[in-house]
């Protein structure tokens, strides 16, 4: 009965994307250099977009404008529009913990908190409800399951989430990220400091996670682009080249600019 | 041919002659050095018994011990960290978290460096015009304040190295979360660099335990037990600097002993300070 | 269908306002931690201006009394209230110089030892024993100085020294009177020890800096090790070292306890090294709770300002190097 009506919602956005994420005209500034020309893109809801190209190219620029992470560090700014359901995530009154609220990121490097595993979990959760300890411990279950790191840690818990290894750790920031059910998830090369074995799963994971959520991923590596996302964005110098169905950019790139770089001529 | 080896042999020795100065240098640093250990630990294991511990100030010309004048010195070394870490703390987690690009860091990381290595009987003088010449009298409490003074810049600085060390990834990843700042601050950063941080108090307490002219004309002396601290109270340092001076042997024994004292306080803090977090500060 | 829909959006726009009451409460608690800490910050600015402040009132009767010529008298005198500081500034001044003079070239040889000599297993135990000899409390070195190395000197050093420069112009004069043991020359000797970890430790931090690429290069094209440090690492580090020498010279300019034990609390200006004399601390430290009526008070003060503004430019220049050395060794 319940996976019916996922099935159906599937086959509703399938045939009517829902546009979650709508990028217009955005420009981003480093101090006084620009990194984002006047990017627009819309990305469709519970779905896996990738972003490639050379390292510089803006890419992970634009997924940090999307909770607005750079606001950080002074001297970073965008102009421009990027809605969120239609609401300005740009806009001054936007609240900035609301916003990370709903949209999550996992990085590069994994970054699990200085603490045990279950109070990784636990920490961002306890932010925003109030529930009590069982309540709370079917949610820490829920989320490393869905993570798929459950079985690998359930006997220790109240080890420190510094002790996992380098692909249990990103397994553990994501479940870390899906705990506090966001809408979007946001993925910054998340398998660049993994091996092969530890990307696949990471990869697969993503896969079963498009189900629930709208997915942006960063990413250097282009088979992995090709492998887990729907459609794909190729940026070159802070400019948007090209962005289409992820079959369509690998096969049958319109732009000869997208043609050099998936077939290894710069990069 | 022959010239330019006897160049090169001039070179040679040259070079010799100046890393046996090196070396000699080095071994005049470290035996100088080892002199005064030396006779700090002959003269002082000489005169260290349990009276020491158990047995207040004697006067003149009589047997006796340090106890409260180490009372006094724990005393006030506990109320200048508590007034002195948080004030620290704070301060330190203001220029490496909220203000890292401000100016006024910048400011601040250079007063708070003079104000490191400033001499502290400045400090003592400054805390006499801001306490005791009001209150009209010396104090325990003025001495603690004037320790406190020099608590605080260790704390900033070791506070603001240690936060700078913690690596940006962690932030964003507590921030991403939707954490407000304060709580990635104190959820994440401060966990983080918690070992270092320990460290910096740990070191302030080392510096302050063994300062004597920041306490001469703030909490004075006093040859008795005192737990009131709107009156002068007894420390080592000072006791010390009083007993060295006076002619009784019996005081130049217990001064001996008591800087024995203060000097293994101060390195077994120094060394456990260091222990903890495996670097140098 | 729809009922379903109602009763789920209801319970979500519960959640959500139950979110936004909770960010609302952390923009406040925000706010209030970082207010906080900015003031703990400022709290730092304040310190160090309260001192000047503070100083300078205690020092105002004394100054506006005695003028700039406070500054080049010698007499000091409480019976009649008479107070200059010449004899005070000159014995600060002549011990800390000799100190730098003493302790910078065993400090940069120790630094070297470290850095070029020293087998390795041995230099983390040595560097960390100067560090941690760095910390011991002034106070130790005065009660060794006037106990054990006062008496020493007295005994053997001085009466030798003085029977040999006896006849020798000049030197007789920096080297004349009665060995008393305690003066100017033991207060600078102790001082000397005190700040020889500073420099050294500083010293070898800096050696640390430099490339090791430039010391291979040179090393490359035959350089002894003498030369490499002459020619590439103390020019390409002078900066550095300089800024340690300031923090040491801050340092034994500043200096209380070590220095009254062994100074002789003398105030007049001799030519000779072995006089006893007197610096600013000494004088401060030894008098401070003696001194009766305002005049004397305000003077010892205006003697503590006299050092506090000595010290600033000292270390404030210190601070200064050593910041543009870090700058370059992080870039």
């Amino acid at each position: 009965m319940l996976s019916n009506e996922i099935i159906t919602a599937d086959v509703i956005n399938a045939a009517t994307p829902k546009t979650k994420i709508e990028v217009k005209n955005l420009n981003f500034y480093y101090g006084e250099s620009k990194a984002l020309k006047d990017i627009t893109l819309s990305l469709p809801e519970r779905s896996v977009t990738a972003f490639i190209g050379p390292s510089g190219c803006g890419k992970s620029t634009l997924l940090r404008v999307f909770n607005r992470i750079y606001e950080l560090y002074p001297k970073q700014r965008a102009d421009g529009e990027v809605l969120l359901d239609g609401t300005n995530i740009l806009d001054r009154s936007q609240d900035l913990n609301l916003l990370r609220t709903k949209i999550g990121m996992v990085f590069q490097k994994p970054t699990p908190f200085p603490m045990s595993i279950y109070e990784n979990i636990a920490f961002g959760i306890r932010l925003y409800e109030k529930l009590t300890k069982a309540e709370m411990d079917e949610r820490v279950e829920q989320a490393l399951k869905r993570a798929a790191l459950w079985t690998e840690v359930k006997d220790k818990l109240d080890a420190s989430g510094t002790s996992l290894s380098g692909g249990q750790q990103q397994r553990l920031c994501i479940a870390r990220t899906v705990a506090v059910k966001p809408e979007v998830i946001l993925l910054d090369e998340p398998c660049s400091a993994l091996d092969p074995l530890s990307t696949a799963r990471i990869e697969e994971l993503i896969d079963e996670l498009q189900a629930d959520y709208t997915i942006v991923i960063v990413t250097h590596n282009m088979q992995q682009a090709a492998r887990v996302s729907a459609q794909t964005a190729f940026m070159y110098l802070g400019e948007l080249i090209e962005f289409d169905k992820t079959e369509k950019i690998f096969t049958a790139p319109s732009e000869k600019r997208t043609q050099d770089y998936i077939t290894g001529r710069f990069g | 041919m022959s010239a330019a080896s006897s160049l090169y042999s001039r070179r040679k020795a040259r070079n010799s002659v100046m890393m046996t100065l090196c070396v000699v240098a080095a071994g005049i640093g470290l035996a100088w050095l080892a002199l005064i250990l030396g006779a700090l630990l002959w003269k002082g294991l000489a005169g260290l018994n349990l009276a020491v511990f158990t047995e207040m100030t004697p006067p003149p010309g009589e047997a006796g011990g340090l106890l409260n004048a180490i009372a006094g010195s724990v005393a006030m070394t506990v109320i200048a960290v508590v007034v002195g870490t948080p004030v620290g703390i704070l301060a330190g987690t203001y220029m490496a978290e909220y203000g890292r690009f401000s100016k006024i860091t910048v400011v601040v990381r250079f007063i708070n460096d003079i104000l490191l290595s400033a001499p502290s009987i400045i400090i003592g003088l400054f805390i006499y015009e801001l306490m005791v010449r009001p209150m009209g009298h010396f104090s325990a409490l003025a001495g603690a304040v004037a320790l406190a003074m020099l608590v605080i810049p260790v704390v900033v600085r070791t506070t603001e190295d240690m936060l700078n060390l913690v690596p940006n990834a962690l932030r964003e990843a507590g921030t991403a979360i939707g954490a407000p700042r304060w709580i990635v601050i104190r959820s994440v950063a401060y966990r983080a660099a918690l070992s270092g941080i320990v460290t910096g108090i740990l070191l302030a307490v080392a510096r302050i335990s063994g300062e004597t002219a920041p306490l001469l004309f703030t909490a004075l002396n006093n040859q008795f037990w005192s737990g009131n601290l709107n009156a002068p109270m007894a420390s080592l340092p000072v006791t010390i600097f009083q007993f060295a001076l006076s002619p009784y042997e019996e005081w130049q024994q217990l001064a001996w002993t008591g800087a024995l004292i203060i000097t293994f306080t101060v390195l077994g803090l120094s060394i456990f300070a260091r222990s903890l977090t495996g670097r140098r500060i | 269908m729809t009922l379903v829909a109602t009763a789920n959006s209801s319970s979500e726009g519960r959640a959500l306002r139950e979110r936004e009451a909770t960010v609302r409460r952390f923009a406040l608690t925000d706010l209030i931690f970082r207010s906080v800490a900015k003031g703990s910050a400022i709290l730092v600015l304040l310190i160090l201006s309260g001192v000047a402040v503070s100083l300078v009132v205690g020092a105002w009767p004394a100054l506006s009394k005695f003028g700039p010529a406070f500054i080049g008298t010698e007499s000091w005198n409480p019976v009649t209230e008479n107070f200059g500081a010449l004899a005070p500034i000159y014995g600060t001044v002549v011990t800390s110089a000799i100190a730098i003079l003493i302790a910078v070239p065993i400090g940069i040889g120790i630094a070297i030892f470290l850095t070029e000599l020293c087998p390795r297993p041995l230099r983390r135990p040595i560097a960390i024993a100067v560090e941690l000899l760095a910390g011991i409390p002034s106070i130790i070195y005065g009660i060794w100085g006037l106990f054990v190395f006062a008496p020493f000197l007295q005994r053997t050093v001085q009466p030798f020294v003085i029977s040999v420069f006896h006849d020798v112009p000049v030197l007789n004069s920096l080297f004349a009177g009665p060995p008393y043991g305690i003066g100017m020359l033991t207060s600078a000797l102790i001082l000397a020890i005190m700040v020889l970890p500073f420099i050294t430790s500083i010293t070898k931090d800096v050696f640390d800096t430099v490339p090791a690429v430039l010391k291979e290069s040179a090393y490359g094209v035959g350089c002894t090790t003498w030369e490499v440090m002459r020619r590439i690492v103390i020019p390409y580090t002078r900066v550095g070292i300089m800024g340690g020498v300031m923090l040491g010279l801050g340092r034994a300019l500043g200096e209380t306890m070590a220095v009254t034990f062994v100074i002789g609390n003398a105030h007049r200006v001799s030519a000779s090294l072995f006089a006893p004399g007197t610096t600013i601390s000494a004088t401060i430290a030894n008098e401070f709770t003696e001194a009766d009526g305002e005049i004397y008070t305000s003077s010892l003060i205006a003697l503590g300002l006299i050092l506090f503004v000595m010290t600033f430019i000292i270390l404030a220049a210190a601070r200064y190097m050593l910041m543009r050395i870090e700058r370059r060794a992080g870039a």
